[in-house]
């Protein structure tokens, strides 16, 4: 992969180059400690930050969105924003996610509008105790990615924002990218399929299920949950906007249907349905992992269910 | 292709109000769509939001035709309109009854209550086509006489000896009615199967009710000996978006509303959880 090494201040030069034609969005530490994206001037302001509570998701599946708006007789999609959004500083399984969320939102008109105006900078991170990213043998998704004094191209776009910027870019070469990106913390195990399978009946979910309190945090703040609801509303104006809005299987109406059959009825259902969609995939995707292991949903659960310690019972090892 | 999530305009061109809250809606919409017998629709109220309803007709075309049970808050709003009033329809979505599978072989139709309208449906794809199909049986169990869907239809049908027709009421305050073509028990639908004369080798089961239904009849039906390759049920769940997304309906990794929502004994066995 092409590279080139980078000189003390590029980063914030990057930047500049970036603010008269993009939205410019990093992860950056606000006072109350909460990590957000949010417009950055400085590549300081992004340092120390790390992942952002609500991941980049928002950006390209909001969580409200208006699916189309109804006046009289005439349905009107609502007019996307042509300004073009640079995520900047996002690290590799953030990317991972979105890579993700194309294969799940592959055909969707509002998704891919917003994601074919989005600018991916990935910057390195430092793993911590609570990340358990699964090993990877692709890298993820991104236009440059920067780590260290070294950055990598991932794309033609990327590449023209180097034009104006040559004369701070030296030693260019094919270089892999550094390897802790790919290698990750924890394997999945590989017969995943058939120990989920045979669990059906193990106590693991209803002990587990039983201490969740369905406030949804887990999904929220999880970079790879896409459940939506639909709903209609008035307009003052005498539209009615459909909106799509985030929605989340841990809540006890998620599988429920008019006359009162629900399909989902009790917590220790609803922790083995999520499981299996973050661990194991649905449809189409069912065999692609989209946990990428930011370890945000534990981090988020105030009864302290994790997600990897679930995976690590159902493969032999202690209770969660 | 992408995902459409405009529904094309339709109006409410006639409500037959035979059955209470069980009302067989017909829509004429602004575009012809081509809705097949097990696929479904999201219809939609505008302002109110949208529900997945299978059609009841076939073949639709510039008509949609469905059976709406009054059953929550949007199927409460459309109650409250009248002809002429504006709706949406969204779809089709779904995998519908296998057609093909149907020739050559006979019929048994299982029914239970609303679970009559898709088969309705299916009924009438297999009539177009008569001679490509054996005998044809429908047994049909609702709740009390009153309920029962497109009687005179289906008395027809028996009495012209096109189709055998069994029902079954769970309640019914004098004696169920009998004739030649047609006869009527009390007590749960699968007591019709049980001195039911078919030939199971050659038959292809459909089974559409609540899932209360399906729990038994679908084993019943492989007891009797027709292959689960060849027994189709289709699926209830909370259909949304219809194209394998908002994840509502997923069950055993599967989207019910793509993937489905008809699927096969044979397939449902390998679904835990799915009846």
């Amino acid at each position: 992969m092409r590279s080139w090494a980078f000189q003390a201040g590029f980063e914030d030069r990057l930047l500049q180059s970036l603010r008269g034609d993009y939205r410019v969005l990093a992860p950056v530490r606000g006072t109350d400690g909460v990590v957000r994206l949010q417009p950055v001037r400085s590549w300081a302001e992004l340092s120390p930050a790390g992942l952002p509570l609500i991941p980049l998701k928002k950006v390209v599946f909001p969580p409200h969105d208006v699916l189309w708006t109804l006046m009289e007789y005439e349905y009107r999609e609502p007019a996307p924003s042509s300004v073009p959004v640079a995520l900047v500083g996002i690290a590799p399984c953030d990317l991972y996610a979105l890579a993700y969320l194309d294969l799940v939102f592959a055909d969707d008109p509002h998704y891919q509008r917003r994601r074919q105006n989005l600018l991916l900078i990935g910057s390195n991170c430092r793993p911590t105790p609570e990340c358990f990213c699964p090993p990877r043998r692709e890298p993820p998704p991104f236009d440059l990615f920067l780590a260290a004094d070294r950055l990598w191209v991932g794309s033609a776009w990327g590449a023209g924002l180097l034009t104006a910027l040559q004369a701070e870019l030296s030693s260019p070469g094919d270089l892999p990218l550094p390897a802790e990106i790919t290698d990750g913390q924890q394997q999945v195990p590989e017969n995943l399929e058939q120990l989920f399978t045979a669990s059906a009946g193990l106590p693991l979910w209803r002990e587990v299920g039983e201490r969740c309190v369905s406030c949804g945090a887990c999904s929220a703040v999880c970079p790879t949950c896409y459940c939506y609801e639909m709903s209609d509303e008035a307009l003052p104006d005498g539209r009615v906007a459909r909106r799509r809005e985030w929605d989340n299987c841990f809540f006890r109406n998620h599988a429920l249907v008019a006359g009162g059959q629900n399909f989902r009825p009790t917590r220790a259902e609803r922790l083995r349905f999520r499981f299996e969609h973050k661990m194991l995939g649905f449809g189409a995707l069912r065999g692609i992992s989209a946990c990428v292991g930011c370890g945000r949903c534990a981090r988020a659960c105030p009864v302290d269910i994790d997600i990897s310690a679930v995976l690590a019972a159902l493969a032999g090892g202690n209770k969660p | 292709m992408m995902v459409a999530f405009q529904p094309v305009p339709a109006v409410i061109e006639a409500i037959d109000k035979k059955v209470a809250d069980n009302h067989l809606f017909t829509f004429r919409l602004s575009e012809s769509i081509s809705v097949a017998p097990g696929q479904f629709v999201e219809l939609s109220i505008p302002g109110v939001g949208a529900f997945p309803v299978s059609t009841a007709a076939h073949p639709g075309g510039a008509t949609f035709q469905a059976c709406i049970r009054r059953a929550g808050r949007v199927t409460a709003a459309l109650y409250r309109l009248d002809e002429g009033a504006n709706v949406g329809i969204r779809g089709p979505f779904g995998q519908g009854f296998p057609l093909a599978a149907f020739a050559g072989r006979d019929v048994l139709l299982v029914a239970g209550g609303l679970g009559m309208a898709p088969l309705r449906a299916l009924l009438q794809a297999l009539l177009g086509e008569r001679g490509r199909v054996g005998e044809i049986i429908l047994l049909y169990g609702s709740r009390e006489p009153d309920a029962i869907l497109f009687r005179d239809e289906l008395e027809g049908l028996a009495a012209a000896g096109t189709i055998k027709v069994r029902y079954s009421v769970d309640f019914a305050t004098e004696l169920p009615w009998s004739t030649d073509a047609y006869v009527c028990r009390i007590g749960l639908v699968t007591e019709l199967l049980r001195d039911l004369r078919f030939a199971p080798a050659q038959t292809v089961a459909a089974v559409c009710g609540p899932p209360s239904l399906y729990g038994c009849v679908l084993e019943d039906l492989a007891r009797l000996g027709i292959d689960p390759e060849r027994i189709y049920a289709t699926l209830e769940r909370r259909m949304q978006c219809g194209v394998g997304q908002c994840c509502h309906c997923v069950t055993a990794g599967v989207f019910v509303c793509s993937q489905g929502p008809v699927f096969s004994l044979a397939e449902l066995r390998r679904l835990p959880g799915s009846i």
